[in-house]
């Protein structure tokens, strides 16, 4: 029995399946390569969803954060071109963070959330609010990080998932993992291929051209030296997609992603001083095929070079202070954008001070240069007071900025190289509450964003983007976890709701595609080899049209889940089954375009 | 703790509460005709979602949206991009749903879905027994543009005709029929002359670029060019044409300034009116120039004339609900704003 416990133990981490963080202690042998996302947001609500919610939505990071996260995802068909909204914001002010390194494409302003693979993570977290000080643009409702973790304990493992679904969806996940005290190796391969033609609920139709297939691989290393470390982190993904129809149209039309990540991480720790030098190369392309059958496409591409340095100086032990420099060349080109490129030097100056064993602040400013347009100066306060054993306030404010894209720029026609960033200035408060076996969050914020940038036709009636918009969110956010055991028993129920007021404050209309309420839930029960789990997705109605005159219903969908465990000589094997939308739904987060009727994901795993 | 346990509780009502639909706003007006009255096709947002048309009685007291949904219980197709009539039956062109719904055009009641033969159909004209619908083809393909011959009788598609790229608007004066090559996604400058007894091309005529909207006035054709756009790189002005049909030839030629793209061509009395830089102008047909001074302002999304009076789309932010202005041409003064669907497209009179 003692083998069975380890083995099931080897696929569950954490109790806790979305844990806030709250001063985690990593062991010196654990290397997290954004470091700063940890140790300057106290004042923020960091959420971890753990490996064991991203082995049960293995597909794509969409799943993952619908079901588990506030934010709203709109997802043309499933499996399509996704982009969230985040506390009500616009799909190109959440930021996508990879190692610490954003990742949002240059030429959108946006991850397609279809486009990231999950499974060769070591976690996922989401930052609630502004960021733009620590990341740069993009950071306004929140950010993503996509996290590789390096851990120089001796080590060797392999793991081989393959799993079967609806619509003849085929995937297989391998990860290898060798390590010692010295150096460290994973890596993952990914690959996922599905027909997607599922039915549209009591309209007697399938969906029509959304067959899609994914392919990631994921390198990472690390050697330890004397007083200093050398990571790499590595990442390949290839997406080819047609472009599923609507309910009132057939397409034709496919779509394929390349990226390319690779990032040299070099740091060296002394009592006071902790250097760190980055370098980094970002490769995206993507080509739209208007006729799969045809040849022509549009395409476009960009390379990005980063250059970073960061020194961190400990004044005393209760004063950190830390300089970043950071040099990013992009170049971008395209079909539609021509030949394009754009150099930014960003200094960032970090105070940190613990006032006392309860109270610590950051302060963070950061000034950009040589960009086109006007270089914000980006402020952020954030302080966290631990009053008592089971109860902490967070308290943080912010000014953010969002630069025009190459699109926005460039675009033939239309393009407007006279834009300037939208800002966004914000503040949030959060109380974070802990008892033996419960967690409770409830936060409140409030976003202002004054020039953002909207596609509009001009007088010959051709759509180009203005800094147009002004509008004001004001929100609350809810968590509860609750985990008990009881002898072989163990209980687990997360719920997290939020309410998003997101008003376009000259018109005073809800801006579109932002629900006034999401729910998301799920209830965990292991007893032996056994594990069963229920989802619950709730997203309350959004609007289509900015006069609110049109909006898709509100809808719930649940699915559930059991994965059992065993040992085949000493090879631990997990089975999971999951029906996603076991109440078979019809349901849309963007008009027109139906997700899936009922399905079934069958999982095995693996371990050697 | 009492409260937090109050607060858990509500969380939990939340997340167990099943979604509460709600029906559409709507609510279906009685079905009466829909004769004596403009009806709007009005697109629907481009990516995700349907066209509709929008009906309002002459007197302007009756104003009906979702015409034909409301009738037949349907969506009506993405990009609801024109209407074309034949006696009591209406053709409702729906461009990228590749389809035209035929319906009786005073009830609205569908009568057939053509969908066979049509690949991005533009407008539609009738000729006799016939019926003839512009299409793009693959709008990336040049190539591949053609006019489908529909049998009005069988209301089938039995022939195409080739024709040059971009086929836009129809017009028939006696017998013939005269297309105009917007360009589709780019630009093209002929009009196509096709002879309705044999349904073959019989010639073209070279106009300016980007021929946009067409109108007879005392057996001429004038037709309006807007130019090449500046983002073509190869900028050229805008030119308003006469024709004489009796040969087909070009009798006058106005030109605008290089950076002046006119559209929405259409009669009033002897008036030639046309929306240029936001605003509106009225050139009396018998003017040797073109007029300096504007009669209303505005940016229209599409724009016709009919008895003295203008009316006139505007789209909006072209994501949520546009409106209908009518002009009194007397006056120039605004005599009724009217909420259409979402981006108003077209503008049509059902007498």
């Amino acid at each position: 029995m003692k083998g069975l416990y380890l083995s099931i133990a080897s696929f569950m981490c954490s109790a806790s399946l979305c844990a806030q963080l709250d001063s985690i202690q990593y062991l010196n042998e654990i290397v997290l390569v954004d470091s700063k996302l940890e140790e300057f947001s106290e004042g923020y609500t960091l959420t971890k969803i753990s490996d064991t919610l991203v082995s049960r939505n293995p597909v794509s990071l969409s799943d993952l954060l619908n079901f588990n996260s506030n934010i709203y995802i709109k997802e043309n068909g499933y499996g399509m071109v996704a982009s969230p909204s985040f506390r009500g914001t616009n799909a190109s002010q959440t930021a996508v963070i990879w190692n610490g390194i954003p990742i949002n494409s240059n030429l959108t302003g946006q991850t397609d959330f279809n486009t990231i693979a999950t499974a060769s993570l070591t976690n996922v977290i989401i930052r609630s609010g502004g960021g733009s000080s620590q990341y740069g643009s993009g950071a306004v409702g929140g950010s993503i990080h996509l996290n590789n973790t390096i851990e120089f304990t001796e080590n060797s493992s392999n793991e081989l998932t393959i799993y079967y679904g609806s619509y003849a969806s085929v995937g297989a996940i391998f990860k290898r993992k060798i390590a010692t005290e010295k150096k460290y190796l994973d890596m993952a391969f990914d690959f996922i291929s599905s027909d997607n033609d599922y039915e549209y609920v009591g309209l007697n139709r399938k969906n029509n051209n959304g067959e899609f297939n994914k392919l990631n691989i994921s390198m990472n290393g690390g050697l330890r030296l004397n007083n200093s470390s050398l990571i790499w982190n590595s990442n390949y993904f290839s997406g080819s997609r047609n472009l599923s129809g609507t309910i009132t149209t057939l397409n034709k039309d496919s779509y394929k992603d390349e990226t390319f990540r690779n990032l040299l991480t070099w740091n060296s720790t002394s009592k006071k001083w902790n250097n760190t030098i980055k370098g980094a190369h970002i490769f995206e392309k993507y080509q739209y095929y208007p006729n799969r059958e045809n040849v022509l496409y549009f395409e476009g591409k960009s390379n990005t070079i980063i250059g970073d340095y960061q020194l961190e100086y400990n004044i005393n032990e209760k004063i950190m202070v830390s300089s970043i420099l950071n040099l990013t060349h992009i170049k971008a080109e395209g079909s539609n954008i021509g030949d394009e490129s754009r150099n930014t030097l960003a200094a960032i100056f970090i105070w940190k001070q613990l006032v006392s064993d309860q109270l610590s602040y950051n302060i963070n400013i950061r000034q950009e240069f040589f960009n086109d347009f006007e270089n914000p100066l980006i402020v952020s306060v954030d302080t966290k007071y631990k009053i008592n054993q089971w109860y902490s306030l967070k308290a943080n404010a912010s000014k953010n900025y969002r630069v025009p894209t190459f699109n926005d720029l460039y675009w033939n026609s239309g393009g407007n190289v006279d834009l300037k960033p939208e800002i966004s200035y914000q503040g949030a408060i959060s109380n974070e509450f802990y008892f033996k076996n419960f967690f409770l969050n409830v936060n409140l914020f409030y976003i202002n964003s004054k020039n953002l940038i909207s596609w509009q036709p001009d007088m010959n009636g051709i759509f180009s983007p203005i800094n147009v918009s002004e509008t004001e969110n004001i929100g609350l956010e809810m968590g509860v976890n609750f985990s008990k055991s009881i002898q072989e028993n163990m209980f687990n129920i997360g719920i997290d709701y939020a309410y998003t007021s997101a008003k376009n404050i000259e018109t005073g209309k809800q801006l579109i595609y932002v629900p006034y309420h999401k729910v998301t839930g799920t209830i965990d029960y292991r007893i032996q080899r056994f594990n069963a789990y229920y989802q619950q997705l709730f997203n309350g109605k959004v609007f289509t049209t900015t006069d609110n005159s049109t909006y898709l219903d509100s809808y719930l969908v649940s699915n559930i889940g059991l994965d059992y465990f065993f040992l085949y000589k000493t090879m631990p094997i997990k089975i999971g089954f999951k029906i996603n939308n076991i109440l078979n739904k019809y349901y849309e987060n963007v008009a027109y375009r139906p997700m899936p009727n009922r399905n079934i994901l069958t999982t095995i795993t693996f371990k050697f | 703790m009492k409260t937090l346990k109050n607060l858990i509780y509500l969380l939990i009502v939340f997340l167990f509460i099943t979604s509460c639909s709600s029906d559409d706003e709507t609510v279906p007006a009685p079905l009466g005709d829909y004769v004596n009255g403009i009806l709007i096709t009005n697109e629907g947002p481009f990516q995700n979602g349907t066209g509709t048309i929008t009906y309002v009685s002459n007197d302007y007291t009756t104003i009906e949206q979702q015409v034909f949904n409301q009738v037949n219980s349907a969506d009506l197709g993405s990009i609801v991009q024109s209407i074309g009539f034949n006696d009591e039956v209406a053709y409702l062109v729906v461009n990228n749903s590749n389809k035209i719904e035929v319906v009786n055009r005073y009830s609205f009641e569908s009568i057939v879905s053509i969908t066979d033969g049509l690949m991005n159909p533009r407008y539609f004209i009738s000729s006799g027994t016939n019926g003839y619908v512009t299409n793009w083809g693959d709008p990336f393909d040049n190539t591949d543009d053609y006019i489908a011959v529909i049998d009005l009788l069988s209301q089938t598609i039995t022939s195409t005709i080739p024709v040059a790229f971009g086929p836009e608007k129809l017009i028939l004066i006696n017998n013939v029929l005269y297309v105009a090559h917007q360009g589709g996604y780019g630009q093209n400058n002929i009009l196509s002359v096709i002879d309705t007894s044999n349904n073959t091309l019989a010639s073209t005529i070279e106009v300016g670029d980007v021929p946009n909207s067409m109108v007879v006035l005392d057996n001429n054709l004038w037709v309006l060019c807007g130019g090449n756009p500046d983002y073509t790189g190869n900028e050229t002005n805008g030119k308003l044409l006469k024709i004489d049909v009796s040969d087909n030839s070009v009798i006058q030629v106005f030109d605008f300034l290089t950076s002046d793209h006119p559209k929405h061509l259409s009669a009033d009395g002897s008036h030639l009116i046309y929306n240029l830089n936001g605003v509106v102008y009225s050139k009396d047909e018998a003017d040797i120039s073109l007029p300096q001074e504007s009669i209303i302002s505005g940016t229209f999304y599409a724009m016709t004339t009919k008895d003295g009076k203008l009316y006139a789309t505007d789209a909006g932010d072209f994501a949520s609900n546009g409106t209908l202005k009518i002009v009194d041409l007397s006056t120039n003064s605004e005599i009724q704003s009217i909420q259409t669907g979402i981006i108003p497209g077209g503008v049509y009179f059902n007498d």
